[in-house]
């Protein structure tokens, strides 16, 4: 059994009006899984629903076999499922250290500690340990924001378009970590409009296309695909 | 010292003292605004309660000044929580607009209910008639110092909460980004009652320290409200150290006029203090968009 598991999700302002159209989606231990596909198409949709943000109308969302679908965002993230917005995704007035500690707010045990082992992770956070985050770079924002999620010692992160607005080394540095993050043993759900670099690194990918499944299956298979390098990497 | 100059020595003073004081329910005013993101208006009316509060401890009861001032912090933090619970909650989802006109409608019902208990009158707060201290020119009442002393202590005090407490940092991350506070699993509703209650506790204990230095009557809050409002805006709304600037800044102005003015026109130095910061830098001196 996948650790996460969605089948036939729908979500949708209306009945009229909906984004996701009944999508199966997993994610198994160990795995860095990436969902690309065109603006539109879902994508993020996708990660707020198994994070809480959005009420699923149809289908289901397990973790670990139990049931998550509509359960609110505190409930899901201490059921080991952490979400990374794309965007405003840390607080700005407070400094990192702080922005790490709101970040493990719900498991305050053992919070110092795991401060320290985020900072010896992310030496890059470390040296700007008491600088309000609002003066991080781009790409520092995200790992900082990376960093909080993984306060709480998830088992799965969700990654809502990480190097969206990043330069290319800061993206490329953001995808080392996103892999350096997963050796350590978290699974990762990862959103990415850099189709190229998400195949690069993801074991297995789903494309999705209005609301739907189009393709799914190893990365390197779709990245090998000349239909997906036409469409979806510009090759 | 020239007259002239110790005149404005003297007021710079009691400006400082005055915009101390107001920096008070500022805080309170501008730290609602950053959770709950609208203008409570009902401080007024709370300032009033706070200050009755008081003085019923104080005249009535025989406490001394700082339980009192206690008092003052309990009880207007109290029925901040209710009305906002009973009252303003409701309306939030309404909009800011709505909802801040709905505080302006309790500030008026909440003032009435205090004259209805207790009258038009004027009332003091029983205080020891104290000589002023001298330095050189500049006369200082040791009331007035008090007054100081404890509108610093409970500056001092929300600032070490917001700092250094697990709620304190999680009532700022609600400010900085509510939705990511959610994501996180910090309890919006938590956070807004804890607002509520030290936001409408400190501008009770303003109502109070503005009583202490002169008398209290239904209207107290009401009459202090637009310097309050002033020195938040000025400030920043949002900012805490700018609601303390803005309040030095207000304070100071109100009695720099009396220089060239009558004291009737001292509250429109608040209209021009507004007027400025949002012609001239509409997010005040410390204020900034949240622009992660």
């Amino acid at each position: 059994m996948s650790l996460l598991c969605v089948e036939g999700l729908v979500v949708g302002y209306s009945a009229a009006d909906e984004v996701l159209k009944g999508v199966d989606f997993s994610v198994d231990i160990g795995e860095i899984v990436g969902v690309i596909g065109p603006n539109g198409a879902g994508k993020s949709t996708l990660l707020k629903s198994i994070a809480g943000l959005l009420k699923p109308g149809r289908g289901s969302i397990l973790m670990n076999g139990e049931s998550i679908g509509g359960r609110a965002p505190r409930d899901i993230s201490r059921m080991g499922v952490a979400y990374v917005p794309q965007e405003q995704n840390i607080f700005p007035t407070m400094s990192v250290r702080e922005n790490l500690e709101m970040g493990g707010y719900i498991d305050p045990a053992g919070c110092g500690r795991k401060i320290e082992l985020a900072f010896e992770r992310f030496p890059i956070l470390s040296k700007r340990r008491r600088v309000a985050s609002r003066a991080l770079s781009g790409g520092e924002r995200q790992i900082l924001a990376m960093a909080m999620a993984l306060m709480v010692e998830p088992k799965v992160l969700l990654l809502d378009e990480p190097s969206a607005g990043l330069s290319p080394i800061a993206a490329e540095d953001l995808f080392d970590n996103i892999v350096a993050v997963n050796r350590a043993g978290v699974s990762i759900a990862m959103v990415e409009q850099n189709a190229r670099e998400a195949l690069t690194i993801a074991h297995r990918a789903y494309i999705l296309v209005d609301g739907r499944n189009h393709r799914d299956g190893p990365a390197a298979m779709l990245a090998g695909d000349p239909d997906i390098r036409r469409i979806f990497l510009g090759a | 010292m020239p007259p002239l100059l110790a005149e404005v020595a003297q007021l710079v003073v009691n400006g400082m003292m005055a915009g101390a004081i107001l920096a008070v329910p500022a805080i309170g005013l501008t730290a609602i605004y950053a959770v709950l993101r609208f203008p409570n208006f009902a401080l007024a009316s709370h300032a009033t309660i706070g200050a009755f509060a008081g003085y019923i401890a104080n005249a009535k009861l025989g406490l001394p000044i700082l339980p009192s001032v206690m008092v003052a912090f309990l009880a207007a933090g109290a029925v901040g929580v209710v009305t906002d619970e009973a009252v303003l909650k409701q309306f939030r989802p309404a909009g800011f607009i709505t909802t801040a006109i709905a505080s302006i409608a309790l500030t008026i019902a909440l003032e009435n209910i205090v004259r209805f208990g207790f009258g038009n009158e004027l009332r003091g707060y029983a205080l020891p008639i104290e000589r002023d201290w001298r330095f050189g020119s500049i006369r200082v009442g040791p009331q007035q110092v008090q007054n100081l002393a404890i509108a610093a202590v409970a500056m001092a005090a929300l600032f070490c909460f917001l700092t250094f407490t697990r709620t304190g940092k999680a009532m700022r991350a609600v400010a900085d980004n509510p939705m990511l506070a959610s994501i996180k699993g910090i309890n919006a509703d938590m956070i807004s009652r804890l607002v509520n209650f030290v936001g409408m506790g400190l501008a009770g204990l303003g109502g109070m320290l503005i009583g202490l230095d002169t008398t209290i009557d239904p209207l107290t809050g009401f009459r202090s409200i637009l310097s309050v409002f002033a020195a938040a805006v000025v400030g920043g709304l949002g900012s805490i150290p700018g609601a303390v600037i803005g309040a030095l800044t207000v304070g100071i102005g109100e009695e720099l006029c009396l220089l060239f003015l009558s004291p009737d026109y001292r509250s429109a130095v608040g209209f021009v203090a507004i007027l400025l910061v949002l012609t001239l830098r509409p997010r005040g001196i410390l204020g900034q968009r949240a622009d992660a």
